[in-house]
């Protein structure tokens, strides 16, 4: 998929609002490394992780999904959004999707609401959906949200991605807008690979292999992921499609302020800017705050970094994602000028959840 | 040292800190601490350069550089 400028409309998606948010609870490595047989040292050589966030047992993704999006609509000056898209991997329920109700705890009630599923890079899914709602003159507004919570498929005893995965949300809002307008969405770059459907998975739960417990191993029933190759496939792939992005817009790895990628673990991110000649410090880093929180890496990511001032006005934004599928996929925008937000770590004295 | 030995250091030395001395023919992975990620990124390295494959499953903890610089020698060979 690609939008090319020759072939983009006068009429473009452009962001306007961010927000995140993360739960209360938050778990450094020392709590992890007394109950899994690690230490805080091998953690943050691995993955550059030093804590994560985790839901509270009454949470479920829609609640962390309407704490970010409530905030990325303040951010954006208006509560309104005609449409609101919800990438994640744990939805509130198998049926129905998690964002009529996200919606209508908004507000948003008849608004157009439906989930996107590409695992890690769904942020990246739901943005271009979320782009074509507006270019296509089905919305004016749009609202998306990236939202996990990881530790309700992540086996709490797998030492391997225990340590990893935290929870949390973080959103976008998208007005109709022009390109030349700080904000603008521009290129796209979408990708998959189903051959490796496998390498990535949470096996049972689905039709396949319905979650029955006497049909079913403890196993099967968690996340797992086969982390040597998946770390293979991401580097490779996030690579090329940084890459890709890059070329369609006619730019190059010089132009780029601020690289924003899923935050898998700080080696990926590291290894990948390294890959494409970007320094260090233009590179998003929160995983080493929030742990690899899925679908909501990236717009978790952007907020902390606004919040830190680290985005700046008119800079030009890189995102890129990898997830289970395989999928992957970038995106390039301009910074807008946006209010200050809240970082997704900081909880004000609410009187709603 | 072949050719082939000195593009494999000069990978290692990109994608791994570690004294220049400690990157001897005779030294396994494991004596120079490389973690199974590294090791990814090294097979990535040769693939790029060097135009061969070889398997994370070949690229184990105690395989020596010298062995794997025949081993890349080998499928250039083939």
């Amino acid at each position: 998929m690609s939008a090319t400028p020759a072939g983009r409309p006068d009429r473009v998606a452009v962001l306007c609002g961010v927000g995140g948010h993360l739960p209360r609870h938050r778990v450094g490595n020392d709590e992890l490394a007394a109950r899994l047989d690690t230490d805080d040292a091998w953690i943050r050589t691995r993955t550059g992780i030093r804590f994560r966030h985790l839901a509270a047992p009454h949470e479920a993704t829609s609640d962390l999904a309407v704490a970010a999006g409530r905030r990325a609509l303040a951010n954006s000056g208006t509560a309104r959004a005609d449409a609101v898209v919800v990438a994640t991997t744990t939805p509130d329920r198998s049926c129905p999707a998690t964002a009529p109700l996200v919606a209508a705890r908004l507000g948003l009630s008849g608004a157009a609401a439906f989930d996107i599923g590409a695992v890690c890079t769904g942020f990246v899914y739901a943005l271009a959906a979320g782009a074509g709602l507006i270019t296509s003159g089905v919305a004016d507004r749009v609202l998306v949200i990236g939202a996990d919570v990881y530790s309700r498929i992540v086996d709490p005893a797998d030492r391997q991605n225990a340590v990893v995965f935290g929870d949390g949300a973080g959103a976008v809002v998208l007005r109709a807008g022009h390109a030349d307008e700080p904000g603008a969405l521009g290129s796209f770059d979408l990708g998959s690979d189903g051959d490796h459907e496998d390498m990535i998975t949470v096996a049972a739960g689905g039709s396949r292999l319905p979650a029955d417990p006497s049909r079913t191993s403890h196993t099967e029933r968690h996340f797992a992921m086969r982390g040597k190759e998946v770390y293979r496939h991401a580097l490779i792939r996030m690579t090329a499609s940084a890459r890709t992005v890059l070329d369609r817009s006619g730019l190059t790895v010089d132009d780029v302020d601020r690289f924003v990628p899923h935050q898998a673990n700080l080696r990926i991110l590291r290894t990948v800017a390294t890959d494409l000649g970007l320094p260090a410090d233009r590179c998003a880093t929160h995983v080493e705050r929030a742990g690899n929180t899925g679908a909501a890496s990236i717009p978790l990511a952007l907020t902390d970094d606004h919040a830190n001032r680290l985005l700046r006005p008119g800079h030009q934004v890189l995102l890129t994602a990898f997830g289970g599928g395989l999928t992957w996929g970038s995106c390039l925008l301009t910074w807008p000028e946006l209010p200050p937000a809240a970082a997704p770590a900081h909880h004000e004295q609410e009187s709603s959840p | 040292m072949t050719a082939t030995y000195e593009q494999l250091v000069s990978i290692l030395t990109t994608l791994h800190d570690a004294p220049a001395d400690h990157f001897r023919p005779e030294a396994t992975y494991a004596d120079l601490d490389i973690d199974s990620l590294t090791m990814v990124e090294i097979s990535i390295h040769i693939e790029r350069h060097l135009g061969v494959t070889v398997e994370d499953s070949e690229l184990v903890p105690d395989l020596t550089l010298g062995a794997t610089a025949e081993l890349i020698d080998a499928r250039l060979a083939a």
